[in-house]
């Protein structure tokens, strides 16, 4: 019974490390991009002076692979959570990627400047996250709608959302930022500022996942609501709060992921999330559907294998058909995925 | 508003044949419960086998013929791995495989058949089809408040038979003691395995049988438009689905009347929208007529899953 209490008390400062945690990301952020902005007219000389040199074609994909890698783990994480906890699969999680990179868009339009867009794109993720979690996702529950009726309910809403971009965006393809990618080259490869920010951003992110997961008291109970929501429940956990938290991170996740990913591709248009949903579902599977670091590391091998591939394929547009052959495959001799328990699943 | 819009739609080939990829889709889920998400694979796996090989040469039995042995054969690769795993597996699975297919075949890779993301034009495989056409001379022939050229009018006669067939054939496997296997596999596979049958052979069964279908309705659609991977994608699917709920799952006539008001909704509101929403430009028309294909489908899972026609003691969606 104390302990209960105990557990009590603390759940009260639940928001609160949630604030501190925010905080602190956006605190990484802010430093790491202070960064290269300094850096960026010593790039231009660098990258004046080493622009003969050949780069190595194999390793610099693989270094754009384990970039795009990053920025897939941190888009579906959030897909991977919701599954782990609700069992949902979430066909409408490309388009909250895209919403934060129209966000983004919006602010920048709007006079902001890129870094301020970015916050408001993570805050606005996270809204639709907690919005759709009340108005719509929490009602199904209720309801005791089953996951795979759920799964339907969000293909309409990706439907319905894609659409509603579309009109918001137009169909034309946007720039967050005008600036030139300068180059650096380190050996054989080159790597350009914006890329290396992405990249440590998505590294303290996901590094703050995981924290949060492992460390905190809320992420332990995320993570027995995965495990088996009713035994959670039993001891005393709120599931629909861990729910409504998890449905919060992942829209503000995925929010920051589409930023990462307009910046990284340098465009982005209303269907830049609808383009990268199956390889998020991809890397999740992959990884291990549900398994809180399996998005992390499904989301890698994806990223290298779509960009390594194009070194070796006839024409590079096969690149995405390579991850849905892998993804057949894997489901194939490892249903469970790399990191997944062995259960039976059939 | 033109009501002759509305009525042209519904009887076009379009309708016809998602009206068939529908009932295909109606085998898999409506009567098994297979979560079959690349119903448009089919479709393009289809309209590819048929289309590729008119283009090269071959006769129109040839091309029905490879279009049909294609989606069998792509069933095949979908269902071995899958089909004895859960079934959200089976509907990540079969989205991936149709994307691939689409991907494939708008790659720059195999450019000489497929004709990469531009596809095929149609006087590259409708010619065969259209001479057999028996309304001689071709021209625009108008019946009521249709006006369609006699290649159209060829076409859907030719199409609207293929869904009464389809229909029929549902109709009857519905009704045999195949059908009342399936309809245990989707209520309780074990209990069906208790009995003695063979769950993923039957389920197999039905994959192909729905798969077939699809191709079938691809090749009419392709008849209809022309072969482009970039219309076949994961939306597509969505909108099958959306017909067989919105109609009714495992109803004989559900999937049609689902592609029937699907489309005919679709043209009414492009119509409407601009009447009610003068500001809208009228590049946002579609994607708002779009986007009430969603809400409608999110709609009708909450409140009615059973559709129009359908019996909400059979279908639950607990797979």
């Amino acid at each position: 019974m104390r302990n209960a209490n105990h557990a009590g008390q603390k759940a009260r400062h639940f928001p609160l490390r949630i604030a501190l945690l925010s905080t602190l990301t956006v605190a990484a952020i802010t430093v790491i991009s202070a960064v290269p902005a300094q850096a960026s007219q010593l790039a231009t000389e660098v990258a004046d002076t080493s622009g003969g040199t050949e780069t190595n074609l194999l390793l610099q994909n693989l270094l754009n692979g384990i970039t795009f890698g990053l920025l897939l783990a941190l888009a579906s994480v959030g897909l991977s959570l919701i599954y782990a906890t609700t069992g949902l699969s979430n066909f409408a999680h490309g388009e909250q990627v895209t919403f934060g990179a129209a966000a983004a868009f919006a602010a920048v339009t709007a006079g902001a400047p890129l870094l301020l867009a970015a916050v408001i794109a993570v805050a606005a993720g996270g809204a639709s996250g907690w919005l759709q979690d009340t108005v719509l996702w929490s009602q199904l529950r209720k309801r005791r709608i089953a996951p795979m009726q759920q799964m339907i309910v969000s293909i309409g809403l990706a439907l319905a959302a894609v659409n509603l971009l579309q009109i918001w965006m137009g169909a034309q393809r946007v720039r967050l930022s005008t600036s030139i990618e300068v180059r650096y080259e380190f050996g054989p490869v080159s790597i350009g500022p914006q890329t290396m920010i992405s990249m440590a951003v998505c590294i303290v992110a996901l590094g703050a996942v995981g924290f949060f997961l492992q460390r905190t008291r809320l992420g332990r109970a995320t993570r027995a609501v995965s495990d088996n929501p009713a035994l959670a429940s039993a001891t005393g956990i709120s599931v629909n709060r861990v729910i409504r938290i998890v449905w919060i991170m992942s829209g503000s996740l995925a929010a920051l992921g589409g930023v990462l990913l307009a910046l990284y591709e340098n465009t982005s248009d209303f269907s830049a999330g609808a383009r990268i949903l199956l390889l998020m579902f991809a890397a999740v599977t992959l990884g291990g559907l549900g398994h809180p670091f399996g998005a992390l590391v499904g989301s890698l091998v994806v990223g290298v294998v779509a960009e390594v591939s194009t070194v070796f394929l006839p024409t590079p547009d096969l690149k995405y058909a390579i991850v849905m052959g892998m993804l057949i495959l894997t489901l194939l001799v490892r249903p469970q995925g790399l990191l997944g328990r062995k259960e039976r699943v059939g | 508003m033109d009501i002759n819009d509305i009525l042209q739609i519904i009887v076009s080939p379009t309708t016809a044949a998602f009206a068939l990829a529908a009932i295909g889709l109606n085998f898999h889920y409506g009567l098994t419960g297979l979560l079959n998400m690349g119903q448009a694979g089919f479709m393009l796996i289809g309209m590819y086998g048929y289309a590729i090989t008119v283009s090269q040469g071959g006769s129109m039995w040839l091309g029905i013929l490879i279009s049909f042995v294609g989606a069998i054969l792509f069933a095949l690769f979908l269902g071995w791995p899958t089909l004895r795993l859960r079934g959200d597996y089976l509907a990540i699975v079969t989205i991936a495989a149709a994307e691939m297919v689409r991907l494939i075949g708008r790659s720059q890779w195999l450019k000489e058949w497929t004709g990469g993301n531009t596809g095929l034009r149609g006087n590259q495989f409708k010619g065969p089809f259209e001479n057999l056409s028996p309304f001689q001379p071709a021209r625009i022939v108008e019946i009521g408040p249709f006006s369609f050229h006699t290649t159209i009018w060829w076409l859907m006669l030719v199409g609207w038979v293929a869904v009464a067939v389809a229909a029929g054939l549902f109709w009857r496997l519905n009704k045999s003691p195949w059908g009342r296997v399936l309809k245990g596999v989707r209520e309780d596979e074990d209990a069906v395995r208790s009995l003695g049958k063979s769950v993923y052979s039957f389920k197999m069964q039905a994959l192909i049988i729905g798969g077939v279908l699809g191709a079938a309705g691809g090749v009419i659609w392709a008849h209809g438009n022309a072969v482009q991977p970039d219309s076949m994608g994961r939306v597509t699917t969505f909108w099958i689905w959306t017909m067989l709920l919105l109609g009714g799952a495992a109803t004989v006539l559900g999937p049609i009347l689902g592609s029937v008001l699907f489309w005919a909704m679709f043209v009414f509101i492009k119509q409407l929208a601009p009447l009610v929403l003068p500001n809208l430009a009228p590049q946002q028309i579609e994607p708002l007529a779009l986007a009430f294909v969603g809400i409608g489908l999110i709609l009708l899972i909450v409140f009615r899953p059973q559709g129009i026609l359908g019996d909400k003691r059979e279908i639950s969606l607990n797979v």
